[in-house]
């Protein structure tokens, strides 16, 4: 924690801690300064565009662009309000006026001695925030997953009047932001927080009040999205292509918002994950001596600082299109559908790697822990990660192929996008060669490392396919692609993620989960998982275009079989959160180091203390020297 | 958990304190880059467009080269004069306060221009919008400007005030905190420059 | 000249082989992998022209071979990858105790990395030439054609797909297309994105408001073909579908005249 090395003179020793406003701030006072804040705006605004002036300047009431001011503007304001009322803005304020957090107000903000109420606070400890982001992540999934099993119910017949099309199209882009969203922070949140700065020897983060504020704005956004469904939804898919944005209802707004706020998260946990990886290592810890989780969270976030604000810039122009009336997206003004799809994936393939690469990552740092074998060739590890990130950025317009907006490059962006198989290759050499000649100890994350061979293999060269301009001629648009993301994103991310979980939830909650939920849990998803897109590649392979609420006859069978897979996704799930929850609060108490890891983070005990390490380690080799010598 | 911690900071040098501040104000300065990247792309994409002719329509009126410079002026003295007292410690304070005064003023002059818009017009049922793509591009480096304005002007303002309290603060620390702020100063310059020099290109 | 004795003990590179070849777990991977290509091998044989629809131009065959042969060539890839993975995972070890010895310390080996690569980067080559042939032979035909090439103004509005033939002076919302003659789409949007998919044609483009973008092919087939729509565009993109007809050229031309006869458009 950055405490000042000599307490100032004129630090005024807060006599009665429990009585100062930093006490006295949290979630509560949040939600309540952020209603205000949102009641009023919106108040005056309704007031405003309702006035006489408006009348008499022939501006009617019912102006769409005067709805979507009101309501951006009073999401934001929410957002404004709750941080102001939780007490994010007390350290800048007390930065701007040179009367800097004393250490007794630093160590209260970092939950010292209160308990499960630190949890509803604004508070800096990393630990707590990586908790915060757990739970933040498991409700996001669980509210994204019912939609899902909405969408395969509505899909299992074709003809099925389960789901209007317009609720259905709507469950579509809200699920897949929903998704999005929580796949972006899936890993890089609870562990890239918890687990991340024990496991290189740091006290805590960079930037500990940041931090919070990365956790607390990020949870601003949840009842923003959520607020979708309650203003009609949204006409698009959660790409929000224009111009069908411009033209979408109310509910678009709570879209533009979510992102608008999501964007400033990510750029301050990513800064801060990056600063504190560069700059706080354990003494010892050279770089090739860093747990390649965090390298792969380093890498993940850092990738992510210069994409998501393209897609913010997008999310502005759609917003302002949609209230002051620009033009960036409407062709008779000079705008272009071609200009948001730009941005949006510029933004939008090097975030797939944002999502993919922590996932990943848990499971490198998973497998030599099982296998009991060092990780094979952590250099390749590296130039698969960075090859990805650094290519990442030149592959875009494979998006776009079909979009006509530049036919010259589609030759250029293939060769660009055939490539990242070359670093992505990599990785599958780093984990099938650390699983070489071993004997692995098959609790449930290392069963994970195979699913995630099998469900990224097939992710990955149905990739190749779509990467092929000729075969996305027939691809694109087709539920083939949808098929393959969620191999790529579910099938790898998502598996690595619930890992990692499995893998540090002893060190996370104290206790072991449960083994046979996490199997039986394993067994459903996967098989399940397999069934449901395996059918899904079958109907787009027929001809089934993506997002669609129904669907001819020809592809009832694939359909069919996919809604059964997903239902078993959805069942395998349930069974996961009930050994979570099971676990958390009876399970069999978990000992200091269950998996005889060699990382720094089995070396504390569990409650973790506040600090950490007693004594800052200090790291003399990496963390992979299993092994008898070779012969 | 609920037991009290014996609370001890490993206290980090404040020179380590000060360059991961640095890291970190450097990284939020990718964020903000990536962002003018992001709406400079927009400018020229749309401008090589000229989808339907209507990039600047007949008769659009645009601001004069001169205004997009003059609006940001005031980055670049805030550069210089963070540079001189970076080097002349009595400089500081009054440096501080002149910045934040000139940066006010740029936002002022910023808000004008957005007052004095030429090329909003109004459709046939009397609502205005902006006529072409140069009209929609420019409203948006007239917010980023603004937002810069704002963020380095809390800075500034900060560092005055901070830099009042004299010796009362880590001196060490103060002094890496004044080289952080001019990483941001010298972002905020080159941001405005391309900012003048893109939205010059009509 | 004096040999040193020790090279006489020393196995040959070829006894080398030889012996790893014999090895269990190497002799059980091997086994695998030729059981996991041959599984891939046939999955793209059979499973893509079984799925897929009906070809009715060279395109769409194009594509159906691409998706054939893309997996037929990676199937050695995958072969290894989840022959290693499932030996692996058939050795075991069961209980809830770790295993009481750690594995070899492999921590790296430098040939394989450098041939994974190596092969990794030839694969990544011979898929690049293939898509950049691909699309030379599609420019070719296309520009071959062109002179020839029956133009179709398409539109695509929300919801519906309409079809106007300019040197036949008709405007129809089924498509119908004479057998064996190029045929070049102009594709634009009356409103928001939508995508222009002839789907047993094997081509596809999207329909952007106020500006055209082409496609074109050369149905080679006769029968039924659908048209979708492959970009979500609001409320009924489901149902944003009619159907097309790759007919003689006798049998086109009547169908023109009947749709001139009704006034020039087809409701």
């Amino acid at each position: 924690m950055t405490t000042l090395s000599h307490k100032p003179a004129s630090a005024r020793p807060i006599p009665n801690p429990e009585r100062s406003l930093i006490t006295r701030l949290n979630m509560g006072t949040g939600t309540v300064v952020g209603v205000l804040f949102a009641a009023i705006t919106y108040y005056l605004l309704r007031h405003h565009f309702s006035s006489p002036w408006r009348h008499n300047h022939g501006m009617d009431m019912t102006n769409t662009h005067f709805v979507n001011v009101t309501l951006l503007s009073t999401m934001l304001a929410w957002s404004f309000g709750f941080l102001v009322g939780i007490g994010a803005l007390i350290g800048p304020f007390r930065w701007l006026i040179g009367k800097d957090l004393t250490a007794e107000e630093q160590l209260y903000l970092a939950g010292d001695g209160q308990g499960i109420k630190r949890y509803f606070k604004y508070c800096t400890d990393h630990k707590v925030v990586g908790i915060q982001y757990l739970v933040g992540v498991m409700v996001m999934l669980g509210v994204g997953g019912t939609m899902a099993m909405m969408i395969r119910t509505n899909l299992a017949t074709p003809g099925s009047h389960f789901i209007a099309p317009v609720v259905y199209n709507s469950l579509v882009g809200l699920h897949g932001i929903t998704m999005i969203i929580a796949l972006i922070i899936v890993s890089t949140g609870p562990f890239g927080n918890y687990i991340m700065p024990i496991m290189i020897g740091a006290a805590d983060m960079a930037f500990p009040r940041l931090n919070a504020l990365s956790w607390w704005v990020l949870f601003t956004a949840i009842p923003v999205l959520c607020s979708a469904w309650f203003l009609g939804g949204i006409p698009t898919g959660w790409t929000a292509y224009a111009p069908l944005s411009d033209q979408a209802g109310p509910g678009m707004n709570a879209f533009l918002a979510t992102i608008i706020i999501f964007a400033l998260s990510t750029a301050v946990a990513g800064m801060n994950i990056t600063t504190t990886v560069v700059a706080m290592r354990a003494k010892g810890m050279k770089w090739n001596r860093v747990p390649i989780f965090v390298i792969g969270a380093t890498v993940s976030v850092a990738l992510a600082i210069p994409a998501f604000p393209t897609f913010m810039v997008a999310m502005i122009q759609t917003s302002l299109d949609r209230t002051i009336s620009t033009g960036f997206y409407d062709a008779n003004v000079g705008g272009s559908g071609w200009l948001y799809a730009n941005l949006f994936w510029i933004m939008g393939h090097p975030e797939v790697y944002v999502i993919l690469i922590p996932g990943v990552a848990a499971l490198m740092e998973i497998a030599p822990v099982f296998v009991r074998k060092p990780l094979f060739s952590y250099g390749a590890a590296i130039a698969g990660f960075a090859g990805i990130a650094g290519l990442s950025v030149l592959v875009w317009a494979h998006h776009m192929y079909m979009s006509g907006w530049m036919p010259s490059l589609n030759g250029p962006f293939m060769i660009t996008t055939e490539f990242i198989s070359v670093p992505t290759g990599l990785l599958f050499l780093v984990l099938v060669g650390t699983l070489w000649r071993g004997k692995p100890w098959m609790k449930m994350p290392m069963l994970s490392v195979y699913a995630f061979i099998w469900d990224f293999l097939i992710g990955g060269i149905t990739g190749i396919y779509l990467s092929d301009v000729p075969a996305d001629n027939y691809l694109h648009g087709s539920m083939f692609v949808t098929a393959h993301f969620h191999y790529t994103l579910m099938g790898a991310a998502l598996t690595g993620a619930i890992a990692a979980l499995a893998f540090w939830f002893p060190k996370m909650t104290g206790r072991m989960l449960n083994d046979r939920g996490s199997y039986i849990s394993f067994w459903l998803i996967q098989i399940g998982f397999n069934v449901l897109f395996l059918g899904m590649f079958m109907a787009g392979a027929a001809g089934q275009p993506r997002r669609v609420a129904d669907y001819a006859q020809a592809f009832a069978h694939a359909n069919l079989i996919s809604t059964i897979g997903a239902y078993s996704v959805g069942v395998g799930m349930l069974v996961l959160l009930w050994a979570v929850v099971h676990s958390w609060r009876s399970g069999v108490i978990a000992p200091m180091n269950p998996w005889g890891s060699k990382t720094l983070e089995w070396t504390v005990p569990y409650p973790v203390p506040l600090v950490n390490f007693d004594e800052p380690p200090v790291v003399t080799s990496d963390p992979y020297n299993y092994g008898r010598s070779v012969k | 958990m609920a037991t009290h911690t014996e609370f001890h900071v490993h206290h980090d040098s404040p020179e380590k304190v000060g360059r991961r501040e640095r890291l970190g104000v450097r990284l939020l300065i990718v964020a903000d880059g990536s962002f003018l990247f992001a709406i400079i792309f927009s400018w020229f994409y749309l401008r090589n467009l000229n989808e339907n002719n209507a990039w600047l329509p007949k008769g659009v009126k645009t601001f004069s080269t001169a205004s997009s410079w003059w609006v940001i002026v005031p980055f670049i003295i805030v550069f210089i004069a963070h540079r001189i007292s970076m080097k002349n410690r009595s400089l500081r304070v009054p440096a501080m306060a002149l910045s934040t005064v000139l940066l006010i003023v740029g936002a002022w002059y910023q808000w004008h221009q957005v007052c004095n818009m030429p090329f909003v017009a109004q459709d046939a049922n009397g609502r205005p919008f902006y006529n072409g793509g140069y009209a929609s591009n420019w409203i948006i480096f007239a917010g980023t400007n603004m937002f810069h304005y704002i963020i380095t002007a809390f800075i500034t303002l900060g560092l005055f005030l901070r830099g009042l309290r004299g010796n009362l603060l880590d001196p060490v620390l103060e002094e890496w905190r004044q080289r952080v702020a001019g990483s941001w100063f010298t972002w905020v310059m080159i941001g405005g420059i391309l900012s003048a020099f893109t939205t010059s290109i009509k | 000249m004096a040999k040193h004795d020790d090279q006489d003990l020393l196995p040959t590179p070829g006894q080398r082989v030889g012996t790893f070849l014999k090895r269990k777990d190497v002799s059980q991977t091997f086994g695998l992998g030729v059981f996991f290509t041959a599984v891939f091998v046939v999955l793209g044989i059979w499973v893509y022209p079984h799925w897929m629809p009906n070809v009715m131009s060279k395109e769409m065959q194009g594509n159906e071979n691409i998706m054939i042969w893309f997996t037929v060539i990676s199937a050695p890839i995958a072969g290894v990858v989840l022959a290693i993975a499932m030996e692996s995972f058939i050795n075991m070890h069961r209980g809830d105790t770790p295993p009481p010895e750690d594995g070899p310390g492999i921590k790296t080996h430098g040939p394989v990395v450098v041939i994974w690569s190596a092969v990794s980067v030839l694969f990544t080559i011979v898929a690049i030439v293939w898509g950049i042939t691909e699309m030379n032979t599609w420019s070719a035909d296309a520009l071959a054609g062109s002179g020839n090439a029956l133009v179709v103004d398409v539109t695509g509005a929300q919801w519906n797909w309409s079809f106007s033939y300019p040197a036949q002076g008709i405007t129809t919302h089924e498509l119908n297309l004479p057998i064996n003659k190029p045929v070049e789409f102009r594709v634009v949007s009356a409103d928001v994105n939508h995508s222009f998919w002839p789907v047993q044609l094997g081509v596809k483009v999207d329909a952007n408001r106020m500006s055209t973008t082409i496609a074109r092919t050369t149905p080679d087939k006769l029968g039924v073909f659908d048209v979708k729509c492959a970009e979500l565009c609001g409320l009924n993109h489901a149902y944003m579908e009619t159907t097309g007809h790759v007919e003689s050229l006798a049998d086109f031309n009547s169908w023109v005249s009947q749709a001139k006869a009704n006034g020039g458009t087809q409701q």
